[in-house]
């Protein structure tokens, strides 16, 4: 028998993939998490990259610049290709959705551009995704995709 | 949670000046390079403030990011030694990552 606990982080893991008959702001709930996430693998990957610049973890006292500077080089040469390029694009999508929907929730967190409470009335429109909230989603999204632009610009143009 | 909101504002603020000093300051390219010019890789960590932002990037993102999968979690399963031990486990793990991190700052700037 599978493990309940397992289980059931699984059912809510998945419950993010099946928005579908869920509004907007399931989606960009959605969506947060999953760039959250994505961002979350980069930084660490970052810190890693950056750390064995300097040595990494076997290094107890500074090493030469010579020697950073190969390492910095050789990342760079291993890095240099169209499937790493290609992850980079989504991580500055994602980072850029991120930010700018963060935001928008930071501002809902502070009870701003809510909309004024009312009696719920069929469809029963969430009143706190408001015209504001929905335009700052999809300025979000815009944003996103121009950092893709130019972060293709940047790795796969002249 | 008020903590989230504000390293993720801050992450905005710090964020910003280091993709700044990379991509809206002349060439990337000689950005992105070790040596040489006033952002490249060494200039900007034998900066003081340059460097101070990256220290404080750290802090924010670290905080952030691994608060931000303490929240995932948390929702996904209900329960006090569940939400004990993922606290748990992240903040030992967001404090090494904060070492490991500020031990490269460290020797990036004293490298011989």
């Amino acid at each position: 028998m599978a493990n309940p606990l397992i289980s059931e982080l699984k059912r809510a893991f998945t419950g993010w993939f099946i928005p579908y008959r869920f509004n907007l702001e399931r989606w960009a709930y959605a969506l947060q998490r999953i760039s959250g996430i994505a961002v979350t693998g980069y930084f660490l990957a970052h810190i890693v990259e950056t750390g064995n610049v300097v040595g990494g973890l076997t290094a107890w006292s500074p090493t030469s610049t010579a020697m950073a500077s190969d390492v910095w080089a050789a990342t760079f040469r291993f890095l240099d290709n169209p499937l790493f390029d290609t992850g980079l694009i989504v991580i500055g999508f994602m980072l850029s959705f991120h930010t700018i929907n963060g935001i928008r929730l930071t501002l809902t967190e502070f009870g701003l551009l809510q909309g004024k409470p009312s009696r719920p009335d069929f469809p029963y429109e969430p009143k706190s995704f408001s015209k504001a909230q929905r335009a700052l989603f999809w300025v979000s999204i815009l944003f996103a995709a121009g950092t893709a632009v130019y972060a293709f610009h940047v790795l796969f143009g002249a | 949670m008020l903590l989230h909101y504000v390293t993720g504002l801050g992450i905005v603020v710090v964020g910003f000046v280091h993709l700044f000093t990379i991509f809206l300051t002349g060439s990337y390219l000689q950005n992105l390079s070790f040596y040489g010019g006033p952002y490249s890789v060494l200039a900007v960590y034998r900066n003081l403030i340059l460097v101070s932002t990256l220290e404080l990037l750290l802090l924010f993102v670290d905080y952030h990011a691994l608060n931000g999968i303490r929240v995932i979690l948390i929702e996904f399963h209900q329960g006090t030694t569940w939400e004990r031990g993922v606290s748990w486990i992240l903040t030992v793990a967001g404090i090494l990552l904060l070492i490991y991190g500020t031990r490269t700052i460290l020797l990036a700037n004293l490298l011989v």
